[in-house]
């Protein structure tokens, strides 16, 4: 198309022109070839130099061809003429003429666009015709739109359309002008200005060319992007479908280039790759990550095209996208830009890593920021670490990085004077290379280099830019550090009952409580205007915490002021300024970093110092807190002054002493809490905090002043009142007593005789009788002098109970019973009496002799007693025996054993009852681990005929780990027996079991059983046992069988101390006992 | 044949044209300048202007296999330009004067490819 102009006016482009009626082409052919024509137009302008031009042009037109010529102005020709015939003739041809000109200095285009004028022509002729008269000397323009005309190959409709209009102007003013010119003159001109052009022309018209040539095709391209908004563009189901294509995380870019490679390969060939696109977006934060989008006709082209390519796998994974998600996968969002003042947080250097930066300034491109920040200099200090041990510093791993400071140049100047240069004036230096401008470090970093987002600055990194300013004065910019807070919603915690008002959104304005916090979503119910009462919910994105005037507050993070707790005084869009409770200065924080505060003060602690504290600031100094801030305390110290100290002046902290006592004025003894007056000087009143030699910290509430502390001197006071009533009359002569100090006791009440050993407590079933416990029944584990600690049955806790609060209880009955006095008892008598009793067992040995294989059995196993049953038993066993009180007790808490005995009396007495020829089985089985007894029962056929036979010994015996009661029944068969297991279940779990256990027992026992022996002895003994039993023993069931035999035969000896003979005729259980009965 | 290849160990040095998006390596822009922009941009042979104009900040990689038939294309308005690999978004801004002279003298409206556009659509 370009060349076509140039290349002289082709039949094609004339035939675009409208076709031209051919009378009126004759006039044109007139108007064009005619020279006197010409020449007289030429009078008629000769005023205007512009005219010339024209009229040059109009020559030029002529050497045109005709035809094109001729046929060009038709319509324009036929407006005019319609309207003034004659006069407007000239006006007429040199529009035809401008248009002529037109089209040779421009390219097809305009003709294209002169055409469309013309048409445009018809239109708004008349229109045209009223701008002409008004028109005024615009002739200037000519030249103009001349050259621009030519200059600008593109020449848009507007343009081309001015032109005209300018020619069209210049008419009125040709007409009225003509006459005084020089026809000559303008000849002249005419042939110089040809000349001109002529050698211009060549060179022009190149340019010409290779403008339009260059041009065309991109600035086609971008005005039809600029035309369709996206919108416009979205896919359609005629366009290629998109899948999703797993492939290998992190490795999508490379899968992309090596699809453009496989495309470009097969370019041409006759396997030329069916897919018209793909890509990824795998950024960093990506969602995307791990697929390849492919653009495709079809699926199996994809495959086809993918066959093969590393890290993408087709055939695992493909989806296709829905075309409604289509713009999603490309839709581009913007990354906040930076502004100068805003804050970033640094990746790069290392050394810098995580360090706040201001940004100063942003390159055009926006790839580039200078930011400011603190360095981190050491001053060429560890420069010379390198040398010596002749290691470089490897760069890439920081050594432990310098603090922050500002750049000071006199110590620039001192450790490393060479490499400083700068200007004091402006304060800027560069040093080892770096810029440093009032102190802080500046530099030109790429953006990817800079976290942008969730910079979160604390207030106390953005105060030391702040304070950094030249005249010291505070110009922190808030509002860049709004800004950078605000992005970083993210870290801001609502909880429920937080007051929030949203100020960003469709929902601007409504105030409401947080009823539910999930994720990014705060649900709110609206306590404010028309949407009260109502539930919405709003992302955390645009809301605030709102906090009324006089609202109790505290700081909950983000500044240098978290856990002041103050008072709102002042609000101020998000900021919020507060007046501390502590320190009575205000603050101001960011709304988001409050929270409505219940309590008051703050923090009264800072790491192992809180307030009130006593501290020994040096060898001669103590003090008290009196102040708690975020990273110091303030400690009155002994002479009174207050001091700022941090915790690492302070040398440790002075345990309160509760015992320490002075004397006051009048010699009374003051202790800790005593309520006392100075005497003289302010007569300040206050309670004792704290007595250190002859110093007393004091507190009083009537001052604020040192949160109410003060120190005097002990001598200096006069108690008002003791703590607890004691008497203060005067000292206490018998505690200056050295000798009724060295011999305390003397006049005491007769010591209580010394019992030694383990306190009796210790095992014992006690109640408790008073205090939160009250009631409650545990065991004691452990006692002091004057305490003990009980193991609740309750709930497994162990308290600690004065032992006067405690009242001892039988195990299994339950009976109040004094465990001391029966110690006292217990020692020799009891031995005595118990191994008397127990002889009674030997008796049962002897009785056993009757079922005598057994007895033997019973034999072998008593010292598998002394072995493995006994250890295991052993601890209850040992400490019951050692202890004197033991016995008696241990019959309780050993109850196991003798009512192991018992109990294998017992089975003897099952046997007796049931048969006697199972009682031997009831021996081994008792004794014998389950199976073992097993055996022994199976073998026992009196047993398997007495009883239930070996299945029932079976039941019985793992009945046995589980709970007494199983066996018993199964051994007894009988309906007095199936009672007894009841009663020691119960006896299992409660002591009470007497009750159970008697029925059958009296009976069984008495049958089996040595007279004295039995009668007393097994049926209270055993009726303890089973609970001792089950809590010790478990498996060990089958012991007690031994037991029994144990404290007859070996038990005489070790056994025998505890043994209770006694026992019985105490126990209440023997009470139980007959009641039972 | 595939020139447009870039090999991992040189995708460090790749660029993006903030005007077409074309994605090539700094060295590629510098011998043969931009396939699509190179008239008005010019930047073969001026890193300078390498410098100013293309961006080595670019999200997202498109492989363009054929630029008329793909919506891909069409939607990121890259239809009309050469077959290569593009990027999603550029960030950074073509300086002010040649945006300027792009619109004035080329009648190019000079759309920017880190994402500012999005709202206007």
């Amino acid at each position: 198309m370009a060349d076509n102009h140039y290349g002289g006016d082709s039949e094609s482009e004339d035939d675009n022109f409208n076709p031209a009626p051919a009378d009126l082409s004759d006039d044109e052919q007139d108007a064009n070839d005619s020279s006197p024509r010409v020449s007289r137009k030429t009078d008629h302008r000769s005023s205007s130099p512009v005219a010339d031009e024209d009229h040059d042009q109009d020559d030029d037109d002529d050497e045109r061809p005709a035809g094109r010529a001729t046929k060009r102005p038709r319509t324009a020709a036929d407006d005019e003429d319609d309207e003034d015939e004659g006069g407007e003739d000239e006006e007429e041809e040199e529009e035809d003429d401008e248009e002529g000109g037109g089209r040779r200095g421009g390219d097809d285009d305009e003709d294209d666009e002169e055409e469309d004028e013309d048409d445009e022509d018809d239109v708004q002729h008349s229109h045209r015709r009223k701008r002409r008269k008004a028109a005024g000397v615009t002739n200037w323009f000519d030249i103009e739109a001349e050259v621009d005309d030519e200059d600008e190959d593109e020449g848009d409709e507007r343009d081309g359309e001015e032109i005209e209009d300018f020619i069209d102007n210049a008419h009125p003013d040709d007409i009225a002008d003509s006459g005084g010119m020089n026809d000559d003159r303008r000849h002249r001109d005419l042939d110089r200005r040809r000349e001109l052009e002529a050698s211009l022309d060549a060179e022009k018209q190149a340019e010409i060319l290779r403008e339009r040539y260059g041009k065309r095709a991109p600035t086609r391209g971008y005005s039809d992007m600029a035309v369709v908004p996206k919108r416009l563009l979205l896919p359609s189901v005629d366009d290629p479908g998109i899948w999703a294509v797993r492939c290998k995380e992190g490795k999508e870019r490379e899968v992309v280039f090596s699809i453009i490679r496989r495309v470009e390969e097969r370019l041409g060939t006759k396997n030329e790759l069916p897919i018209t696109a793909a890509f990824e977006r795998a950024g960093p934060n990506s969602v995307m990550k791990g697929y390849v989008y492919i653009e495709a006709r079809r699926q199996n082209d994809i495959l086809l095209s993918l066959d093969g390519i590393l890290n993408i796998y087709p055939r695992t994974k493909m989806d296709l996208v829905p075309i409604k998600d289509m713009p999603d996968l490309l839709r581009v969002i913007k990354t906040p830009s930076l502004t100068p003042g805003a804050w970033v947080r640094m990746k790069r250097p290392a050394k810098h890593a995580g360090d706040l930066a201001q940004v100063l300034d942003v390159t055009e491109n926006g790839l580039e920021a200078r930011v400011r920040f603190i360095p981190r200099l050491d001053y060429g200090v560890r420069e010379d670490g390198n040398g010596p041990d002749g290691k470089r510093k490897r760069p890439g791993i920081p050594g432990p990085r310098p603090p922050q400071r500002l750049f000071s140049e006199s110590e620039a100047r001192k450790k490393n004077p060479r490499h400083l240069q700068g200007n004091p004036q402006t304060n800027s230096w560069t040093f080892m290379g770096d810029e440093f401008e009032n102190g802080f470090q500046v530099r030109d970093i790429k953006i990817q280099l800079l976290d942008i987002k969730d910079v979160n600055p604390t207030l106390e990194e953005v105060t030391r830019f702040a304070g950094g300013s030249e005249d010291g004065t505070e110009n922190l910019d808030l509002k860049a550090l709004a800004a950078s807070l605000k992005d970083s919603s993210s870290n801001v915690a609502y909880v429920p009952g937080d007051v929030i008002e949203v100020y960003e959104g469709e929902q601007r304005g409504v105030v409401g409580k947080a009823v539910d916090v999930r994720g990014d979503i705060v649900t709110l119910r609206v306590t404010e205007g028309n949407l009260s009462g109502q539930t919405i919910e709003v992302p955390n994105k645009g809301l605030r915490k709102l906090f009324k005037l006089g609202d109790h507050v505290k700081v909950i993070g983000g500044s240098r002021f978290r856990d002041e707790v103050g008072m709102v005084v002042k609000i101020s869009q998000d900021r919020v300024t507060l007046l501390t409770d502590q320190t009575n200065s205000e603050v101001t924080v960011f709304s988001k970093d409050l929270r409505a505060a219940s309590d008051i003060g703050g923090q009264g602690s800072l790491g192992q110092y809180s307030l009130l504290d006593l501290v020994q600031l040096d060898a001669t100094t103590v003090g008290c807190i009196v102040k708690v801030d975020r990273e110091s305390v303030g400690v009155l110290d002994q002479n009174g002054d207050v001091r700022q100290v941090m915790p690492s002046q302070i040398t440790n902290k002075l345990p309160k002493r509760k015992a320490a006592v002075a004397a006051d004025r009048s010699g009374s003894e003051i202790r800790l809490d005593d309520v006392v007056r100075e005497y003289g000087g302010q007569q300040r009143q206050g309670k004792i905090l704290h007595i250190h030699r002859s110093f007393i910290f004091l507190h009083t509430n009537t001052t604020n002043e040192n949160a109410g502390v003060f120190v005097t001197r002990a001598g200096n006071v006069n108690t008002i009142a003791a703590k607890g009533g004691r008497v203060t009359g005067g000292p206490d002569l018998t505690a200056m007593n050295p000798a009724m100090k060295r011999n305390p006791a003397e006049n005491n009440r007769m010591a209580a005789p010394k019992s030694f050993g383990p306190d009796r407590a210790i095992n014992q079933t006690v109640t408790i009788r008073r205090g939160g416990y009250k009631g409650l029944l545990g065991i004691v584990k452990d006692t002091t002098d004057t305490h003990a600690r009980v193991e609740l049955h309750t709930k497994s806790k162990i308290i600690t109970v004065p032992k006067a609060d405690l009242a001892f209880k039988d195990k299994v009955t339950g009976k109040p019973i004094d465990i001391y006095s029966r110690g006292g008892r217990g020692g020799g008598g009891f031995g005595g009496s118990g191994r008397g009793g127990f002889g009674g067992g030997s008796g049962r040995g002897d009785w056993s002799g009757g079922r005598t294989p057994m007895a033997s059995g019973a034999g072998g196993r008593t010292p598998a007693w002394g072995g493995a049953p006994s250890s295991s038993r052993t601890p209850a066993w040992s400490s019951n025996a050692s202890g004197a009180r033991t016995p008696a007790w241990q019959d309780g808490s050993r109850t196991a054993n003798p009512y192991d005995g018992n109990r294998t009396a017992y089975g003897g007495a099952t046997a007796y009852g049931g048969s006697g020829g199972r009682t031997p089985a009831w021996n081994s089985g008792s004794k014998t681990p389950a199976h073992d007894g097993f055996g022994h029962g199976s073998k026992t056929p009196a047993y398997g005929g007495g009883g239930g036979g070996g299945d029932t010994w079976g039941s019985k015996t793992p009945a046995y780990g589980g709970g007494l009661s199983a066996p018993t029944p199964a051994a007894s068969g009988g309906a007095d027996w199936g009672y007894t297991p009841g009663a020691s279940g119960n006896a299992y779990d409660a002591p009470t079991p007497g009750a159970g256990l008697s029925a059958p027992t009296p009976g069984a026992f008495s049958a089996p059983t040595p007279g004295a022996y039995a009668a007393p002895t097994p049926a209270p003994i055993s009726a303890p046992t089973p609970g001792v039993w089950a809590g010790g023993w478990g498996d060990s069931a089958p012991t007690p069988a031994a037991t029994a035999p144990t404290p007859g035969a070996s038990g005489s000896g070790y056994y025998g101390a505890p043994t209770p003979a006694p026992f019985p005729a105490e126990t209440p259980a023997g009470g139980g006992y007959e009641d039972d009965d | 044949m595939s020139e447009n290849y870039v090999a991992p160990n040189q995708q460090r040095y790749l660029r993006a044209c903030m005007v077409c998006s074309i994605v090539m390596t700094q060295a590629r822009f510098r011998e043969e300048g931009c396939p699509n922009c190179e008239e008005f941009l010019h930047l073969q042979g001026s890193p300078d202007q390498i410098e100013s104009c293309t961006s080595a900040v670019f999200e997202g990689l498109i492989a363009l296999a054929d630029p008329s038939k793909s919506w891909i294309a069409k939607y990121n308005r890259l239809d009309g330009y050469v077959r290569g690999t593009y990027a999603n978004k550029v960030l950074g801004q073509l300086p002010d004067e040649i945006r300027t002279m792009l619109e004035e003298e080329y009648r190019i409206q000079y759309i920017p490819r880190d994402g500012s556009a999005t709202e206007a659509d």
